[in-house]
């Protein structure tokens, strides 16, 4: 299972999330962050520390924008971005990668707040 | 809390990692009559679930409708200690190797010693948990930069820089406030995650809080004596420091499974159906293995725990039994192993 950090994150970017993660699978976008499904090890830090309330655990994506938010952040490391020559996979690791600059075409395309 | 071992002993099994995975392959082999070893990097048993979330209710451990992460564990390392294990804590491996003339394994661990044993089950999850090392100034380590504050007094009269902007950094200051010349917490974000009520009496107390400042460079001569904080205005401040206290959570670190010889998939050891790796007699289980159609889940690993040892014992003896019989058997007919027919 997984974490995954919903609208809320857009524009905000808080990172404490970033800060806690204990296997770095945080990944920052341009505009949002994304959680690394197949690296997330479901220890829930990243949901009890996010200023935004934005993250929740796939388990609890019943309605339609939190499903739509699970599979958007799978697809930002499974789908080749905007600018990038080919999808991210899973890095093991975010630090070492850097802020990564490009979106989801969901997040692209989302109003500013 | 590990237990002595004698290292001129040949154990039958030795399980790496003491996260619930692992706990259990340590009561299994002692269950099948193995003699088994089992060691930890960390400081006391649990694995992730005590280092991350002791107080977390996991709902789907077979046979519990809720426990909490510290009640799981106590229950599996009571469990695991009903045999007489060899419990080594604070101990990373740091290499195994395979002497070819004998066939045993050895499992070095980081202070130099070795263990000689037949099998090796490898349960590291996502590998060992520390500290997050300082972005700068952690070649301090050892004079002047801390990641444990373990004994307060020695900290008596100092000025103290602690970094991060958690619980642990938050506690770390209170703690040593009473008798530290100076406190300042350094955080780079706007708001700091700790606990409100921390944060007043922090404040309350005389505890210096600075966010949106990042640590420059830490400086000193023979020991730290200062650092270098950039505001959140982007000037830079030094601050007298003789104790840098690095509170920026938990990071895993990968095992190197490549240099031990084994195939890996991503962070994951690859084995086959009986949880074996492509290196006969070491078999890898819970969140460390992988395999087609791995659901990683304590429930899951509690079966692959079983599933290993029990192969494990047909590996050391390989006119074993596969089954041990059913645990609730008057008298198990339990295999009997090398070690025992040494004894014999």
């Amino acid at each position: 299972m997984t974490y995954v950090i919903g609208k809320e994150c857009i524009d905000a970017q808080d990172r404490s999330c970033v800060d806690v993660c204990p296997v770095d699978c945080i990944y920052e976008g341009s505009r949002k962050n994304y959680i690394n499904p197949a690296e997330c090890i479901d220890c829930g830090e990243c949901e009890l520390v996010c200023p935004e309330v934005a993250i929740f655990p796939a388990r609890k994506a019943t309605n339609d924008e939190w499903k739509q938010f699970t599979a958007d952040n799978a697809a930002f490391f499974t789908e080749q971005l905007p600018g990038q020559d080919a999808p991210l996979g899973d890095p093991g690791g975010a630090e070492p990668l850097g802020s990564v600059d490009a979106d989801t075409p969901l997040v692209a395309g989302w109003p500013q707040r | 809390m590990s237990d002595p071992i004698d290292m001129r002993d040949v154990r039958d099994v030795t399980v790496v990692g003491a996260g619930p995975s692992g706990l259990f392959a340590t009561y299994y082999a002692g269950f099948r009559g193995l003699s088994v070893t089992l060691v930890d990097a960390q400081p006391e048993a649990g694995g992730q679930v005590t280092a991350l979330y002791p107080a977390k209710t996991i709902h789907d451990v077979a046979g519990f409708p809720s426990v909490t992460g510290a009640d799981l564990i106590a229950g599996l390392t009571a469990q695991a200690r009903e045999h007489a294990p060899h419990m080594l804590f604070d101990a990373d491996v740091v290499d195994l190797g395979r002497d070819e003339q004998t066939g045993l394994f050895r499992v070095v661990l980081k202070d130099g010693r070795a263990i000689r044993t037949r099998t090796v089950v490898i349960a590291t999850g996502v590998g060992g948990i520390h500290p997050r090392k300082l972005p700068v100034g952690h070649e301090w380590h050892g004079r002047g930069v801390v990641y444990i504050v373990t004994d307060p007094d020695v900290h008596a009269g100092q000025d103290i820089v602690v970094v991060g902007g958690g619980d642990s950094a938050l506690d770390w200051a209170l703690q040593l406030r009473p008798i530290a010349r100076s406190v300042t917490v350094v955080h780079r974000r706007r708001a700091f995650r700790a606990h409100p009520a921390s944060l007043t009496r922090a404040a309350r107390e005389g505890i210096v809080l600075l966010t949106e400042s990042e640590l420059q460079s830490v400086d000193g001569v023979h020991r730290v004596r200062s650092v270098v904080v950039r505001d959140k205005q982007a000037v830079d401040v030094e601050l007298p420091a003789d104790t840098v206290v690095g509170a920026l959570g938990l990071l895993s670190a990968p095992s190197p499974f490549e240099a031990w010889g084994l195939d890996v998939e991503g962070r994951h050891v690859v084995v086959d159906p009986t949880m074996q790796t492509n290196v006969p007699g070491v078999f890898a289980i819970g969140d460390a293995s992988s395999y087609r159609g791995k659901v990683a889940l304590i429930a899951t690993g509690f079966g692959e725990a079983a599933t290993a040892v029990n192969n494990a014992a047909v590996h050391i003896e390989p006119g074993a039994s596969l089954v041990p019989g059913h645990s609730t058997d008057d008298d198990v007919a339990l295999p009997q192993t090398a070690t025992t027919r040494q004894e014999a």
